[in-house]
């Protein structure tokens, strides 16, 4: 069954959602306290978007610290060298002080893993297989460091497999059907990634949804969902076009909806009509 | 076929002796079980599926007379494979080192233990060094996290395993306190010394280096006791002739190398 399309407005079925503001959450002294902060890429950032730092640069804006504190995890690759040398280069010391934690070679990382996780600004998950990375995770015990990390303020990102991780459920394609598979559950929703008009993912997902799965977001390659502690703040992109999705399923239909996004880099210019010289449409169609 | 497991204290896949000697072993038991040409497979899943770790076995046995493969389980979005069928198609499956930990965990998120367990009790000879020794026992001793500690394995085979004996006495010591506190018994194994278990007897002890040894090792009134084993001296095979055009491929790129054409 094709799923209903349904606009921004339609949101008497979604609860609290998409309220495009800043939250600045306030303890009882009226001090500001650090929220808690998932940013999840539907796919982009440095693994995926060489030349294009528009995520990366959003997830830094969000450090507190003029020289943020950036640890990379790139346990779902396996710990790939080249993975490791490409979030290097594209977080120069200049800009960050950046760090790794490789699980396959713990004997050369820190070693109090829970200690350097909460003294990070931010924590950067790579993509591949959610499935080995959420088994590799647990047995280290680093899904219990990382919550505590999100409630402490630290800020967690990351793409793909780096992406699905922080919520109840979520949908891996990394190899044969796609299938569900239990996150760390930060976030209370499920999520899908890759979210390509046409792609499998999406038909199984939406096939889930309505065999039960929670309601949750989607995000296409280039978006990013933000979310201060367990509501969507805001979708943002590195890609004009890029959006994300907010699901539910409606007995036997899926409602779909597409969220407003912004684009990070500069706004398009505004196309001109041919032969017109002039910036305004209305003295180009005068003359 | 009787359920058989090799497993070793450590070794490599170069063309050093005793790893062409623990390499020739290996298909032995695989053209066994085969009748004929075997397939055999590494799960290098314990190193996080390094290149390096998979390219040396292709190195090893691409050249003889089996058809190797490997099972990447981190790369499969790029390679996707049935992970049932074609461990189940082999006559060997080979475990390389790396974290005993994650080793476990990542085959247990994607059920591979149980395909493993049933591979072992089909006769498909199961191998492995290091961490990929350890995995089949009741538990091993693991630097999984930084320091050497006790971890439970796959349980196909009872007691424990200690690896690289020799050569890392820190491990060493662990064992030998961990055993002594109570957890079964086993095995302490040099580098390039071996056990091969067939069916439910005791293992014969292999070795393929002069001096690398197997030990007996258990708790007794005295305190925890090591015994070494008496072990079968595996010879290396003489290195297989090199192929005309690959000798002379070699001189080739020798020959631009000294003029300082490559790098």
């Amino acid at each position: 069954m094709e799923p209903v399309h349904a606009g921004e407005a339609v949101g008497v079925n979604f609860g609290p959602l998409y309220k495009g503001r800043r939250a600045s959450p306030e303890d009882h002294l009226g001090m500001e306290i650090a929220p808690r902060q998932i940013v999840a890429f539907g796919g982009g950032g440095f693994s995926m978007e060489s030349g294009n730092p528009l995520l990366d640069d959003y997830v830094l804006g969000l450090c507190r610290r003029e020289r943020p504190r950036v640890c990379f995890l790139p346990s779902a690759s396996g710990d790939a060298d080249h993975y490791v040398v490409r979030f290097y280069r594209a977080f120069p010391a200049d800009r960050c002080e950046a760090s790794h934690i490789s699980l396959f070679r713990r004997e050369q990382g820190p070693e109090d893993l829970r200690e350097h996780v909460l003294s990070q600004d931010l924590i950067y998950v790579g993509g591949g297989s959610v499935v080995s990375l959420l088994g590799v995770w647990r047995a280290h015990g680093i899904d219990a460091i990382l919550r505590e990390a999100w409630e402490a303020g630290v800020v967690l990102c990351g793409l793909s497999a780096g992406s699905l991780c922080w919520f109840d459920e979520a949908v891996t394609g990394f190899h044969g059907a796609p299938r569900r598979v239990e996150g760390l559950g930060l976030l209370p929703f499920s999520n899908c990634v890759h979210y390509e008009p046409t792609s499998e993912r999406r038909f199984a997902y939406h096939e889930m949804l309505r065999d039960g799965m929670r309601p949750g977001y989607a995000a296409e390659d280039g978006a990013g969902l933000h979310f201060v502690g367990c509501e969507l703040d805001r979708v943002v992109a590195s890609r004009p076009a890029a959006r994300g999705y907010r699901l539910d399923a409606v007995g036997p239909r899926v409602v779909e909806m597409r969220l407003a996004t912004a684009y990070l880099g500069e706004a398009p210019p505004v196309r001109r009509l041919p032969g017109a010289d002039s910036p305004s449409l209305a003295t180009a169609s005068a003359a | 076929m009787i359920p058989r497991i090799l497993t070793l204290g450590g070794h490599d896949f170069t063309s050093r002796p005793p790893d062409r000697a623990v390499s020739e072993l290996m298909l032995r038991l695989a053209t066994e079980r085969a009748g004929g040409r075997p397939k055999i497979c590494i799960l290098p899943t314990a190193s996080g599926d390094t290149s390096e770790q998979i390219g040396r076995f292709y190195a090893a046995f691409g050249e003889r007379p089996c058809d190797p493969s490997d099972l990447s389980l981190f790369r499969l979005g790029r390679r996707p494979m049935a992970l049932r069928e074609h461990l189940l198609a082999q006559d060997l499956i080979y475990v390389g080192g790396g974290s005993m930990v994650n080793l476990l965990a990542v085959w247990e998120a994607h059920e591979l233990s149980a395909i493993l367990s049933l591979a072992w009790r089909q006769g498909i000879v199961l191998a492995g060094q290091s961490a990929g020794a350890m995995c089949w026992f009741e538990s091993g001793i693991t630097k999984s996290s930084g320091r050497p500690e006790p971890e439970a394995g796959l349980g196909l085979l009872h007691g424990s395993l200690c690896v690289h004996y020799n050569n890392e006495p820190d491990r060493r010591a662990a064992y030998l306190d961990a055993v002594g506190n109570g957890m079964p018994g086993g095995y302490g194994l040099d580098d390039y010394a071996g056990l091969l278990w067939e069916g439910e007897g005791p293992p014969s002890a292999v070795t393929a280096r002069r001096g690398a040894r197997a030990y007996r090792v258990s708790s007794g009134e005295t305190g925890v006791i090591e015994s070494p084993l008496p072990a079968r001296f595996l010879p290396a095979p003489a290195p297989a002739a090199l192929r005309e055009d690959i000798a002379e491929f070699r001189r080739i790129k020798s020959m631009r190398r000294r003029a300082g054409w490559l790098g």
